[in-house]
């Protein structure tokens, strides 16, 4: 049996292996980092010059807008960093790979999350503490010890949410003979979380909060920092959303792991 | 109490009757009409520790199933299950660590890694000690020459060789059963000679358990002691190899591409051979695909090489094959009560 300690040395054992691995392939390495980092920033110019021109978007000033970007890419990183591997998944239960996930003894979902980690993800979350910290000091934000804690521990709860909605959308693999339009659909669709919610109408916004709840990304979740005197009790349970909604996960992850039987031979 | 313990085991799928046509397929998702497949019916067997046990049968016979069902990747529909005491797919991360698993040409190493650094990831998930794992790898190195390879990435790796550090990788932990699902599998001659003596010496050397799967009836003679034989999902055979083995080594197909061959070919083919080796000549004549006749012989009464003469001196032959007997062939000679 293995401890949360073991888990996490193995882990950075494992990474420190596939960096180095990675690294081999200098060009491609390096190539790809700036192309994120500099994706990351050109999203964020689209965002800044359609949105410079207006003096508000639904009440929310410019440079707020900036603050939940940021606090967007630094929410789904991890996603990025630590799931990749969550792509894979089809073609692993198709040609039956996935089955070499059961002979460790390990759980799983390490197991099989540990096989990826996106280098190229990390210039996305430094182009994101970047964005964050410049809003944050245009806007005067107050930061006090209590404050930079609520902000980890949201961010988290966030990146919870993001995981979440990959990997649950990736777990239909085990029951749809193709999974990627649902891996594809719910890729997509964090494209809405940088956003307002009060920008989309009724239907969306409810979609977005109950049902796919993109809106516990970034917008939510900010606004505990945006305006904390004016908030509504549902941004309260952002950091309840991001750990139930993972649980969730975990839940139908295990239950697709012990219906899969493999491919023949 | 034995290693492992099964009794009245079964494993059931249930699967859809699936319609023709696009009209179908929609009409399907709908469907609650399914079927029950036993995969496996009713298995009982127990193995020792230190057994090399052949498991073996045509596709579909129930064979994976069996093993998956070991390995604890599937829950038994019912029947009694037990590896080391424990039910696998109750317990799969402890039995993890007493398992050791080869499945055909999969590898379970780390693609982009040296292969060194596969064997020390596994050093640490399965908690080897620094004594155990150097003793360990020495005795690698010096069955499979595994330090010259230390540095390269698996992916670089000829299957042979993959192979070889797969199966080592499985022995690293000292588990007390490993499970081979075709190791040797398209691989080349020598190379197959090479891991059969390597499974070999390491079941030798911590007296594992070892449960082999394959299509290559060398394999089983080469290695094992007792054979199962399922067909499906029953056993048809759980006993000495030395039984099956008459019927491996004395049945030769004599593959013959005749001249001007009509179907009165096999007619004449047919007298003449009993005529010349009397009626008791254990020879068995078939045309299997176009132009080819395959002449079975049963060595323990008439040579081949009587055959192959007397076919080759009354007869235009432009080709000839000879095939040692395939695992569907002696399946079929069991079910036709060869072993009675």
């Amino acid at each position: 049996m293995h401890s949360l300690k073991d888990y996490l040395r193995l882990y950075f054992i494992i990474e420190t292996q596939y960096i180095k691995a990675r690294m081999q392939y200098r060009a491609d390495f390096i190539i790809s980092s700036i192309g994120m980092f500099f994706s990351s920033l050109a999203t964020l110019g689209i965002f800044w010059v359609i949105l410079g021109s207006i003096p508000d978007l639904a009440g929310w000033s410019f440079m707020q807008l900036v603050f939940i970007y940021g606090f967007y890419m630094i929410a789904i990183s991890p996603m990025q960093i630590l799931f990749d591997h969550i792509w894979q998944i089809r073609f692993h239960v198709q040609q039956g790979t996935f089955l070499k996930y059961y002979f460790r003894p390990l759980n799983m979902m390490f197991y099989y999350m540990s096989e990826m980690f996106d280098i190229k993800g990390l210039t996305q979350l430094a182009a994101g503490i970047v964005i964050l910290i410049y809003a944050s000091i245009r806007l005067d934000l107050d930061w006090t010890l209590p404050r930079v804690a609520l902000l980890l521990l949201t961010l988290f709860s966030a990146s919870l949410v993001q995981i979440s909605i990959t990997v649950l959308a990736g777990c239909a693999a085990f029951w749809v003979l193709d999974a990627y339009p649902v891996l594809g659909l719910a890729w997509k669709l964090r494209e809405f979380a940088p956003y307002p919610m009060n920008i989309f109408d009724g239907a969306f916004r409810f979609t977005f909060t109950f049902i796919i709840p993109l809106g516990f990304v970034a917008f939510y979740p900010s606004q505990l920092f945006l305006q904390p005197e004016d908030v509504s009790s549902l941004v309260y349970f952002s950091p309840l959303v991001g750990v139930g909604l993972f649980a969730l996960t975990y839940w139908v992850w295990t239950k697709g792991v012990n219906s899969y039987t493999g491919t023949g031979s | 109490m034995s290693l492992i313990h099964i009794k009245d085991l079964t494993k059931h799928f249930k699967i859809l009757n699936r319609r023709e046509g696009l009209s179908g397929a929609f009409r399907d998702l709908f469907s609650g009409n399914y079927r029950t497949v036993e995969a496996v019916a009713g298995v009982s067997f127990d193995i020792e520790a230190g057994e090399i046990v052949g498991y073996i049968g045509p596709n579909g016979a129930g064979k994976s199933t069996t093993i998956k069902m070991m390995t604890g990747i599937l829950k038994p529909t019912g029947g009694m299950l037990q590896v080391n005491g424990l039910m696998p797919y109750d317990n799969r991360i402890r039995q993890a660590q007493i398992m050791g698993v080869v499945f055909g040409q999969r590898t379970q190493l780390w693609w982009d890694l040296p292969v060194i650094e596969s064997f020390k990831i596994l050093k640490e998930i399965y908690k080897v000690d620094q004594k155990m794992f150097d003793r360990h790898m020495d005795m690698f190195n010096e069955l499979v020459g595994l330090k010259a390879l230390y540095s390269q990435q698996v992916r670089t790796l000829s299957l042979g060789q993959r192979m070889l550090c797969d199966i080592s990788a499985s022995f690293l932990h000292n588990p007390q059963v490993v499970f081979l699902d075709e190791p040797t599998i398209g691989l080349d001659i020598s190379i197959k000679a090479k891991i059969r003596s390597v499974i070999k010496e390491l079941n030798r050397e911590h007296n594992t358990t070892i449960i082999l799967t394959t299509h290559d009836l060398g394999d089983v003679e080469a290695l094992c002691q007792r054979i199962i034989i399922i067909d499906k999902g029953k056993i048809l055979y759980d006993g000495d190899i030395k039984r099956v083995n008459a019927l491996f080594g004395a049945y030769r197909t004599l593959k013959l591409q005749i001249d001007d061959f009509t179907a009165a070919t096999l007619q004449t083919l047919t007298g003449k051979l009993t005529e010349k080796f009397g009626a008791e000549h254990g020879i068995s004549i078939a045309e299997t695909e176009e132009l080819w006749t395959d002449v079975t012989i049963d060595q323990a009464r008439t040579p081949l090489s009587d055959v192959l003469n007397f076919v080759m001196s009354n007869f235009g032959v432009d080709d000839v094959r000879i095939v040692e007997i395939s695992m569907e062939n002696v399946v079929r000679k069991v079910y036709d009560g060869a072993l009675k």
